[in-house]
């Protein structure tokens, strides 16, 4: 594997009764695009969440690029301070775009890296018109998020978290808030990205596009890690029982290759 | 009635005027403060802060201003008519405020906070960034909404002794026996005041407006 970017060991996480991950344990390596694939409550949201500590993992260990997220040297949780900056190498992409609708689509872009990276504001504002150009939004640069079709939103969302010069991406069902004809627009940016290198770890239920774009796939069952390999391996021939019966379900889908 | 009579009604009007304004400016910010510990959930601070709202909203001004009036000497701290009046006014007030403020963050779009954590802003930028902008914006119909109905509290204020806008026109009414002139002085400025407060809030939405059209 490539150089180690994020390292998940052995988390788990429960919502009282409810065991939401059960010991999971992942790599990722640099320029890695990984789709974590599961039925509905598998644990794949709750997996992402807890990389970025949005949630927080009851056990196991998170590391990026060799340091822990969340847990401090001397081995305490980590303060808001502490966190926020290791945040800031892990983008989001969100379901509903959470996009912050009273800044335009530009300010979106830019708030992040000048607020708290303290960078050149020209700078930043060249760089985040370069990605508005990359997703095909300059001419909605002064547009407020209202004023966007759901694909439109995502692609600023995703340019959003970009704008960060992240070393990790996390999209988070990126196209399942979306139109069926608009999910397409999302999916392209996305497969630029996985080409151009970009680190990644995608919940999808878009399996055409894991199949395609994916280095690997990670399924997710009942909160633990089933199975994890090439998505060549995984769709045509998966290991487990569990896998068989999700692939079945989408059959349809990943043979017909929804764009 | 007298130039003189309407000078004391115009002058009721100044401290009319002058403590509903401090008590908005200290209570707006205290109700925010307020809401945010509840809304931060933080321990036993967030419970005495229930407490104190639920109370401070049933309580009727007029009894508040009372009990603090005539209780805090009791207890060595001597407080004068203006100062029991303020104090009353801000209790109640960021009572009120507190609530409208907490609806607005209550209702404030869980996923838009975490996409301001996701970027690395930490707590006082993600409130001041993200959140404050817009729950203003939700808020203020319902603060502007408490701030007249504030200014139309304070003829409560005369049981102390505040010579206020309607105090005076009180006291005019009963020394010349016609008390329809004073009267109509007082509400045609109570009027103008309130109107100022709602043109502001008018004038705050029409911006938000134009600054989205324009884009």
């Amino acid at each position: 594997m490539a150089q180690l970017v994020l390292d998940v060991a052995g988390i788990s996480k429960r919502y009282g009764d409810v065991e939401v991950l059960r010991d999971v344990s992942f790599q990722v390596g640099k320029g890695e695009t990984v789709c974590v694939l599961g039925p509905s409550g598998s644990g794949k949201s709750t997996l992402l969440r807890c990389i970025n500590w949005l949630e927080r993992p009851d056990a196991g260990q998170i590391y990026l690029n060799g340091a822990q997220v969340g847990i401090t040297g001397g081995g305490l949780v980590m303060g808001d301070r502490d966190l926020s900056r290791i945040r800031t190498r892990i983008g989001m992409v969100f379901q509903h775009f959470a996009l912050w609708p009273h800044l335009t689509v530009l300010q979106n872009l830019m708030e992040a890296p000048v607020q708290v990276q303290k960078r050149d504001k020209a700078e930043v504002r060249d760089e985040a018109l370069a990605l508005l150009a990359k997703v095909g939004l300059s001419e909605k640069r002064d547009s407020f998020p209202a004023k966007l079709s759901g694909g439109q939103k995502q692609r600023v969302g995703i340019a959003r978290a970009l704008a960060m010069r992240p070393d990790l991406l996390l999209f988070d069902e990126p196209t399942s808030a979306l139109d069926p004809e608009l999910v397409g627009e999302v999916l392209v940016v996305m497969r630029d990205l996985a080409r151009d290198g970009m680190t990644m770890v995608i919940v999808t239920h878009e399996m055409g596009f894991a199949r395609e774009a994916a280095t690997r796939v990670l399924f997710l069952d009942h909160g633990r890690a089933v199975e994890t390999g090439s998505p060549e391996r995984f769709f045509s021939n998966p290991e487990t029982e569990r896998a068989r019966q999700f692939l079945q379900r989408y059959a349809g889908d990943a043979a017909g290759g929804r764009r | 009635m007298s130039g003189g009579d309407i000078a004391a009604i115009f002058q009721g009007a100044i401290v009319t005027v002058t403590l509903s304004l401090i008590g908005i400016l200290i209570g707006l910010p205290i109700g925010l403060g307020l809401a945010l510990l509840r809304w931060a959930n933080v321990p036993v601070l967030a419970r005495i802060v229930a407490l104190y709202v639920s109370v401070s909203r049933a309580t009727p001004l007029v009894t508040l201003l009372l009990l603090l009036f005539f209780a805090l000497p009791n207890i060595g701290v001597p407080v004068s008519p203006t100062s029991a009046a303020v104090l009353a006014l801000v209790m109640n007030t960021s009572a009120f405020n507190c609530e409208v403020w907490r609806s607005a963050l209550a209702n404030f779009p869980k996923d838009q906070y975490e996409a301001a954590q996701s970027v690395g802003m930490r707590a006082g930028l993600r409130f001041r960034r993200i959140v404050l902008p817009q729950i203003v914006r939700v808020s203020l119909p319902g603060l502007v909404n408490e701030m007249s109905m504030l200014i139309k509290a304070t003829p409560a204020l005369a049981v102390v002794g505040v010579v206020d806008i309607t105090r005076a026109a009180v006291r005019i009414g009963a020394q010349t026996y016609k008390p329809l002139p004073p009267f109509l002085v007082a509400i045609a400025l109570y009027v103008p005041i309130v109107f100022v407060l709602v043109s502001l809030q008018r004038w705050i939405e029409r911006r938000q407006l134009a600054a989205k059209v324009a884009a």
